[in-house]
């Protein structure tokens, strides 16, 4: 009975592995097989021969490298600074005794419901003007912008249940805030940090449409952006494109899997609390 | 408790430098949008302030309003119904797994995927029978062809359709949520409970869920918000068609002021898509602070 | 204190922002009026200092916005020859291709175009698509240019209309283009279909026949539903008797339930009942369709002239005819057609370096038609070409094309260059939706009617 109970626990372990990870492989698949397989559209078949050549021309015709370290580029940047700035937030807004805290908790809460879409043309006024328009910073700032509002809510959710004793016994001898914060704080919220780390990748890595919109120099595109006009521009090779999918979703998923087992920890991290 | 008191100008230098930022970067253009709204203006033309003429179009005489509106609250409510199932999993992961980080880090996989990938996935799916559907063809290997249909154009179908791979991508996000909760439940609880008789789903019932209120709040709240803004799935989907079948409040934001070029009327729809997100996200935090009262 | 005068200071920093962007947005409203007004003087201002510093060899950056993103079309190598080969002759000349897909570039040229921030050049469709931006003073005058080295007279005869307004040209066109119907010869020898149809009855006569077989009898790609209006066009055009439709509707002279339109819908509805497209016609996005004809997967395909280039480049290269779309219940001449004058080249009114950005679009203009010659891409380019078509190696296909061009009467324009942009998305949704249900045609154009008159100026 026990063993019974057992097995179906685990068969309902197993479907999702299967569903969940087919596409990656049905992905791989695709890319390396002709039109003709492709349009017959026979979703579990191999390929007879693996059409390596897709990913050659994939590489060639679709600027991969340039694009590529665009993204590490304006994805690292913004990553650093969300998670500085969002930790100073989310510090003071936990740690600190002051009036406003839960007013600026609560604006930076609102942000969650802004749908970026909306805010396309006002953002692009704003460049213009900041003259920032057709420079990787047209992309950061925002990506930074829309990325603080889960990285404050989930970073000050962790350091509210950090111990106080730590901070003040260093408090008393003599650190100033700044210190306690750089080498007691940080240290310490890494699992957090993980956390936002990987979401705020997931969210930046893909994003594709103020890429498109505010950059318009060949040598500044995003590999995003890249990924999407390569897939619905006028080819007529499906492979090359599946093989650029690929390619787009390597960085992504390598990233993933190292850091995978580190985030599951700092998901929700003190949220326990509410 | 906060415990330290520190001059306004440290605050400062913590808290400015981010909510300028963000100030600048998300609230203005979206109080921008508010103002916009109340414009008759195609985004290139000068503009004419009509007040409220706007929402009255949209409350009264936009036959794809409503209509869309409708669909993102059942899109809303859809990514919901899943988090009690992955509830369900992440404590029997907790329970018969001693390391399932690495399961729900496979579960979590579809999350990372651009939903460029994912819509062509997809539409493999869904795909007619004569252009080798996979949905279909196995149905029709099951004997099932009555049960075929054209998923992404039956305007009646279509819109589950689309649910439901929402659905299978967020499964692992929420299954992740919720399954850090349940490991975040002190080990001791459920051993105080053993002594006490509650063991297996006796103790879930006593234990884990009243624990885990505050994380399932989190799933709620991040399903609710996430289907409001659901838009890059059904554009690369359907685009929203056929004839709006598909259309979501953020769809036809986009379409009307990008296709039609009523740039006004499409900020008045993201103004009402703001204010439904903070009205319906004030409701379920009352909810939950209510349930959670009701527990301690 | 101190917290009071943190108060002031966050304060103060808040109404700066807020003042910053309403300021910005104010700007962007009032500048549409300004921008109409000051336009001719500026531009020529701007015209003579920005000779003077060619002259000096300044360098400059021109940002060229285009939508052919495809490295395997000609259009990608002709727009890359071409800038290549003018950056090497004016050293002191960079252009920046910023290459987009035509979704993206709408959505882009419209969010760069309300913060009046559009690229040295850019792309736009014809008449009424391109009417407000050039209403808000987007665009420079290009007459003098085209006047200073013949570059006019290329063109042909009356195409710059569609791209006139005031009587200046405000942009330059990059092909113009006729829908006819593509069919694949083998697929109708396997159906045992002998001619082509010349009624719309053999028509749907033919979609039958090919159905019967397992053939897909025509290819389409829905999900952009201006596919699905160009062909329905093409029906109003036949049933009206005649071109003007829609032109009679905005004069006043005629409404969407004129019977002619009616009986439109009802010929459209009879092509969806006998399954003349693929199945999910409206998840297919308009490439995904051309491919269904294009691998050999459907017997035919209405579309504009400007995919025959793509086409004898496909698998299905050889075998594919054109012929005129037919008659619809003995109305219409099949000699006239649904007119397609391409997208074309803009150049903003508030380009930083106006004069050599008109330097280059001369260049580019003048040279297109020679160097689309070149690439085999010569079929519908809307400019005179010297070259005899069979003697450089063209298709049968291409000449068949370009023999059909001269039999042109006359025609329409598609419906979104003719209507507001408002009412345009109201009818292609409305025949977008004609692909999933069966509609009364009396109700589809009541429908038409009233998105007209909710949305006329």
């Amino acid at each position: 009975m026990q063993k019974l109970k057992k097995g179906i626990v685990y068969l309902l372990f197993a479907i999702p592995v299967v569903t969940q990870l087919y596409p990656l492989l049905w992905l791989v698949l695709y890319s390396l097989k002709t039109n003709e397989e492709i349009m017959d559209g026979s979703f579990f078949s191999f390929p007879k021969s693996f059409q390596w050549h897709n990913y050659s021309e994939a590489y060639t015709s679709g600027s991969y490298l340039k694009y590529l370290s665009n993204s590490v580029f304006v994805t690292a940047t913004t990553m650093v600074c969300v998670i500085v700035l969002a930790s100073m937030v989310a510090y003071a807004i936990s740690r600190f005794r002051w009036k406003y805290g839960n007013i600026v908790m609560t604006i930076f809460l609102m942000g969650m419901m802004i749908p970026m879409q909306a805010t396309l043309l006002p953002l692009m006024i704003i460049f213009k003007h900041i003259h920032v328009l057709n420079t990787h910073w047209s992309l950061i700032l925002p990506y930074i912008a829309f990325s603080t509002p889960i990285a404050v809510f989930i970073l000050s959710g962790f350091m509210r249940d950090i111990p106080h004793e730590i901070e003040e016994s260093a408090f008393i001898d003599g650190a100033s805030v700044y210190r306690i914060f750089r080498s007691i704080i940080l240290p310490v919220s890494i699992p957090p940090v993980m956390t936002v780390c990987i979401l705020t990748f997931i969210n930046i890595w893909n994003e594709y449409i103020l890429a498109a919109t505010f950059i318009s120099s060949e040598k500044l595109k995003t590999l995003p952006f890249g990924v999407y006009t390569f897939v619905s521009q006028y080819s007529v090779n499906y492979g090359d494109i599946g093989a650029f999918l690929v390619m787009g979703a390597l960085p992504v998923i390598l990233i993933y899997f190292f850091l995978s087992n580190r985030i599951t920890k700092g998901m929700v991290a003190g949220a326990v609390k509410g | 408790m906060k415990v330290l008191k520190v001059p306004a100008r440290t605050i400062a230098v913590f808290v400015l430098p981010c909510l300028l930022l963000y100030v600048c970067l998300v609230f203005v253009p979206i109080l921008v949008s508010v103002y916009t709204g109340l414009l008759k203006w195609d985004g290139l033309t000068a503009s004419t302030f009509i007040g409220l003429g706007n929402f009255k179009d949209m409350f009264f005489n936009d036959p794809v309003f409503w209509p869309s509106v409708r669909r993102t609250l059942l899109y809303a409510v859809a990514s919901m119904i899943e988090i009690p199932l992955c509830l369900f999993m992440a404590i029997l992961l907790n329970r018969y797994l001693r390391r399932g980080n690495t399961l729900v880090s496979i579960y979590f996989t579809p999350v990372i995927l651009s939903v460029v990938i994912i819509g062509q996935l997809w539409k493999t799916v869904y795909n007619p029978t004569s252009m080798g559907g996979m949905l279909n063809g196995v149905l029709v290997s099951l004997g099932l062809d009555s049960w075929t249909h054209n998923w992404l154009t039956e305007p009646k179908i279509a819109m589950f359709a689309l649910y439901f791979v929402s659905l299978w991508q967020y499964f692992g996000y929420h299954l992740l949520i919720q399954y850090t909760g349940v490991q975040n439940i002190p080990d001791e609880l459920y051993e105080a409970a053993k002594i006490d008789g509650a063991d297996g789903f006796k103790a879930d019932r006593y234990i884990t869920l009243p624990l885990i209120v505050p994380i399932f709040k989190i799933s709620i709240v991040l399903a609710f918000i996430g289907s409001l803004q659901a838009f890059d799935l059904v554009m690369v989907m359907t685009g929203g068609g056929p004839a709006h079948a598909t259309d979501v409040i953020s769809t036809h934001m986009y379409n009307s002021s990008f296709g039609s070029f009523k740039y006004g009327y499409g900020s008045a729809i993201a103004t009402f898509l703001v204010v439904v997100c903070l009205v319906f996200t004030g409701f379920i935090n009352t909810i939950f602070n209510r349930i959670e009262r009701k527990f301690n | 204190m101190v917290k009071t005068k943190m108060q002031k200071s966050f304060a103060i920093g808040l109404t700066a922002v807020m003042a910053l962007s309403l300021a910005a947005c104010g700007n962007s409203n009032n500048n549409s009026n300004e921008g109409a007004a000051t336009n001719a003087p500026k531009s020529t201002d701007s015209g003579n200092t920005a000779t003077a510093t060619t002259d000096s060899g300044k360098k400059v950056t021109l940002t060229f916005q285009n939508i052919y993103p495809d490295p395997a079309t000609p259009a990608y190598k002709m727009i890359h020859e071409l800038t290549d080969q003018y950056m090497k002759e004016h050293p002191n000349v960079k252009i920046e291709l910023d290459t987009l897909n035509t979704d993206q570039q709408k959505v882009k040229l419209k969010t760069q175009a309300a913060s009046k921030e559009v690229p040295d050049i850019t792309i736009v469709n014809p008449a009424a698509q391109m009417k407000p931006f050039v209403d808000a003073g987007l665009f420079a005058p290009l007459n003098d240019m085209l006047d200073q080295n013949g570059l006019k007279d290329t063109y042909q005869k009356g195409l710059l209309d569609y791209y006139s307004f005031n009587n200046n040209v405000y942009a330059l066109p990059d092909g113009n283009n006729i829908e006819v119907v593509y069919y694949n010869k083998e697929l109708f020898d396997q159906a045992g279909i002998k001619n082509t149809p010349t009624t719309f009855e053999e028509m749907l006569q033919d979609v039958k026949i090919l159905k019967d077989k397992g053939i897909t009898p025509m290819a389409i790609g829905e999900k952009d539903s201006w596919t699905g209006s160009f062909l329905f066009m093409n029906i109003l055009l036949r049933t009206n008797g005649g071109p003007g439709f829609l032109q009679d509707v905005l004069d006043g002279k005629k409404t969407f339930e004129d019977p002619a339109f009616i009986e439109a819908v009802d010929a459209f509805q009879q092509l969806v009942q006998a399954g003349a497209f693929p199945d999910g016609a409206t998840s297919i996005d308009a490439n995904a369709g051309g491919n269904i004809f294009k691998t050999g997967k459907a017997a035919m395909w209405s579309i504009g002239s400007w995919e025959t280039g793509a086409i004898d480049a496909s698998s299905v290269a050889g075998k594919v005819g054109a012929f005129q779309f037919p008659t619809v219940n003995g109305k219409g001449d099949p000699n006239e057609f649904m007119l397609a004058p391409g997208s074309a080249f803009a150049v903003s009114a508030n380009s930083e370096h106006l004069q050599e950005t008109k330097d280059f679009l001369n260049f580019f203009a003048s040279e297109y038609p020679k160097k689309q010659f070149e690439l085999k891409n010569a079929v519908g380019i809307g400019q005179k070409v010297d070259g005899d078509l069979k003697a450089a190696g063209y298709s049968d296909l291409a000449v068949n094309i370009a023999g059909l061009f001269n039999q042109v009467k006359g025609g329409d324009l598609a419906f979104d260059n003719t209507m507001n942009p408002a009412t345009a998305q109201v009818h292609l949704s409305s025949i977008q939706n004609l692909f999933v249900q069966k509609v009364d045609s009396a109700a589809v154009a009541k429908e038409h009617q009233t998105a007209f008159e909710a949305n006329k100026e």
